[in-house]
């Protein structure tokens, strides 16, 4: 099985103008990161302090697993515990009928999206509304999210005007962001009031309070936390963190890489149910012990889903979350799709990457992103042979005069390359040029200077 | 085996109990006063005002809840209400199902402290009841002790009122909600409070 993302990113992702927008979009939200981190005096020792206190926790998982889950029941949680995906569905869907929970509000969770938890729901007769705008979105168009943090940052606002007017009744041909927005709290301020259930993630889980953290821009969570009578949380086992201190110097890094803000609207600390309600948290492994035994992997959960390795890939930019093909898309998507994905195909993931290595440099914890990338290249786990174009690179850079042969030869033939419009070249000129070339060679050049 | 104990056995498995934890994070001295917090909150979409003496505090509260222009229910906490005496607005009752603060125009509530770094005003979920008011009231008026200003999230975390934990929720609220779905384009409002007042008590 070859790898799809570039048949997947012709088939889906919007050219021209639309791919102007998105890569502008994505490449706003990098921008936005860098400024923050440059402002902040205690950016880069937050990553490293944040790396360090992620690496101590994942290596006493057991321990605070268990302390969360005391201290949690006795503020009046109730704990589950989930083996795999399946298990999650089951969970929630029988938590949900025993209440008789009809309409359910949920809001962002990648781990709900990554166990395909709203389908299973839906099949069960239960309705299930997302609420956070992006995911209203891409939830009202029929389509999964496309950006870890920005659910529906492949859409302009003309897609979003028109499905809108078709789905919520706004004004024909208005494509204001402002009265967009206000046509969809109309419809969900009803939803939220009329509510029997809502469903959450969690960014954080502190282990030595039993507190459950979440945090939104629009308060949505919030909201559907703060009205309906029973809250279920979803939760990865990685979201622990030991204790409030630690939480604090995630909470400092979190919005800053997701979008440059100091710190998100509502970050809400949450012990225990409200007064008359139930709180659910159901932590979740679904492949996620696998990367905890694997040495070269483990530190991929540390990752806060901030989506800074989204924002700065350049594979992500052009390619789009889509073609990813699975809940989670760019570099850490690549990275964990060989577990945790799942289908087969997106095990190959690791190949959709120039290794480019700006991933690496923007993570917040510190993964090591491009190497990981690299290290499944070749894995059991990803079973996969290189596609043809790298292994006849590996070939040639082995063997000093194969290199040699194909540079001469690539030297003589460039300037026709820019105008073949055969097989594979023709997708891959379609929206690029090819650099001049040099004339002459590294080694010539090099030669002269002599 | 449950879930739990297998999963339990499977992370057992997996770690070895040897990676130890850092040091605590020192973090750089900033200011912690309200101009730099009021600064952060106006970036984050929020207005600070004052600070003001404690006896001009109502009419002030009175001209921002006219500014906004809010038509309906004005309500106040109780701590709020020994601030600020008699007025406009009217006493919650907390005990009232969540669905009860649906018309609330404004929610006059007092904040535990405040972040320099960042502008958020951390708020106590016995001030904030019934739960859902903070989120449902169309307009957010919170009073802040300047006193209460911590300079960074470190210190906010350290220093959160003697029980916030035992409260279902203490939630830090930076600015009126907000959402950039559409294009990236800044939409205050999403679904929560549309705007975020801050008056600062001197």
């Amino acid at each position: 099985m070859t790898f799809s993302l570039d048949r997947r990113a012709a088939e889906l992702l919007p050219r021209g103008e639309r791919l102007a927008a998105h890569a502008a979009a994505v490449g706003a939200l990098r921008d936005k990161r860098d400024a923050a981190g440059r402002a902040e005096p205690d950016f880069e020792r937050l990553r490293e302090q944040a790396r360090a206190i992620k690496a101590h926790t994942l290596d006493h998982l057991d321990v605070y697993l268990e302390r969360f889950e005391a201290r949690a029941q006795q503020a009046g949680a109730r704990v589950h515990f989930a083996a795999d995906a399946a298990e999650l569905r089951r969970v929630v869907t029988e938590l949900l009928v025993a209440k008789g929970a009809r309409r359910v509000v949920k809001s962002k969770s990648m781990l709900t999206e990554e166990c395909a938890l709203n389908p299973h729901l839906e099949r069960a007769g239960i309705e299930v509304v997302d609420t956070d705008l992006g995911e209203r979105i891409v939830q009202l168009g029929h389509e999964p999210p496309s950006h870890i943090i920005m659910p529906a940052i492949h859409r302009t606002r003309g897609d979003i005007g028109a499905l809108f007017e078709r789905e919520l009744a706004s004004a024909p041909g208005d494509t204001d962001p402002g009265r967009l927005t206000a046509a969809a709290r109309r419809d969900l301020r009803a939803r939220f009031l009329a509510a029997d259930a809502a469903i959450s993630g969690a960014n954080f889980a502190v282990a030595e309070t039993g507190t459950v953290v979440i945090v939104t821009n629009e308060g949505n969570a919030d909201l559907g936390s703060a009205l309906a009578p029973v809250h279920i949380a979803c939760l990865g086992i990685e979201k622990l963190v030991p204790a409030l201190p630690d939480l604090a110097v995630f909470l400092r890094l979190l919005a800053r890489s997701a979008t440059g803000q100091p710190i998100s609207a509502y970050t809400t600390l949450m012990t225990g149910p409200r007064r008359g309600a139930e709180l659910h948290v159901v932590l979740v492994d679904n492949g996620r012990t696998r990367l905890l035994a694997d040495p070269a992997h483990r530190s991929a959960l540390s990752c806060i889903r901030c989506g800074a390795c989204l924002n700065t890939c350049p594979v992500y930019r052009r390619a789009g979350g889509h073609a990813y093909g699975w809940a989670l898309p760019g570099p850490i998507g690549a990275v964990l799709a060989p577990v945790l994905a799942p289908d087969a195909e997106q095990r190959s993931l690791p190949f959709a990457s120039s290794l480019c290595g700006s991933c690496s440099a923007v993570c917040p914890v510190k993964i090591d992103l491009h190497d990981q990338l690299l290290a499944w290249r070749g894995s059991d786990s990803v079973p996969v042979a290189p596609p043809p174009g790298t292994r006849l690179a590996a070939a040639a850079l082995r063997h000093p005069l194969a290199y040699r042969a194909v540079a001469l030869a690539a030297r003589l033939v460039w300037p026709w390359l820019g105008r073949l419009r055969v097989g594979p070249a023709r997708a891959w000129l379609a929206s690029r040029e090819l650099p001049e070339h040099p004339g002459e060679s590294f080694r010539a050049r090099m030669r002269a200077r002599r | 085996m449950s879930a739990r104990d297998e999963i339990l056995a499977r992370v057992r498995a997996a770690v070895s109990h040897v990676v130890a934890a850092p040091g605590p994070f020192e973090p750089a001295r900033r200011r912690a006063d309200f101009a730099a917090f009021g600064a952060q909150l106006a970036a984050a979409g929020g207005q600070a005002l004052g600070p003001f003496a404690a006896a001009e505090l109502a009419a002030r509260v009175t001209e921002r809840c006219r500014e906004l222009g809010a038509s309906g229910r004005i309500v106040a906490s109780d701590a709020a209400l020994l601030r600020l005496g008699a007025g406009p607005w009217q006493p919650i009752q907390p005990d009232a199902p969540p669905h009860a603060a649906a018309d609330v125009a404004v929610a006059v509530l007092c904040g535990a402290l405040g972040v320099a770094e960042n502008g958020a005003v951390g708020l106590d979920g016995r001030e904030a009841s019934p739960r859902a008011l903070p989120v449902l009231c169309e307009h957010l008026v919170l009073l802040l002790e300047t006193r209460r200003i911590v300079p960074d999230m470190h210190a906010a975390l350290a220093s959160l009122p003697e029980g916030a934990l035992a409260q279902h929720h203490f939630t830090f609220v930076a600015g009126p909600s907000k959402t950039a779905d559409i294009e990236g384009e800044l939409v205050l409002g999403a679904h929560g409070a549309r705007s975020l007042s801050v008056l600062g008590i001197a």
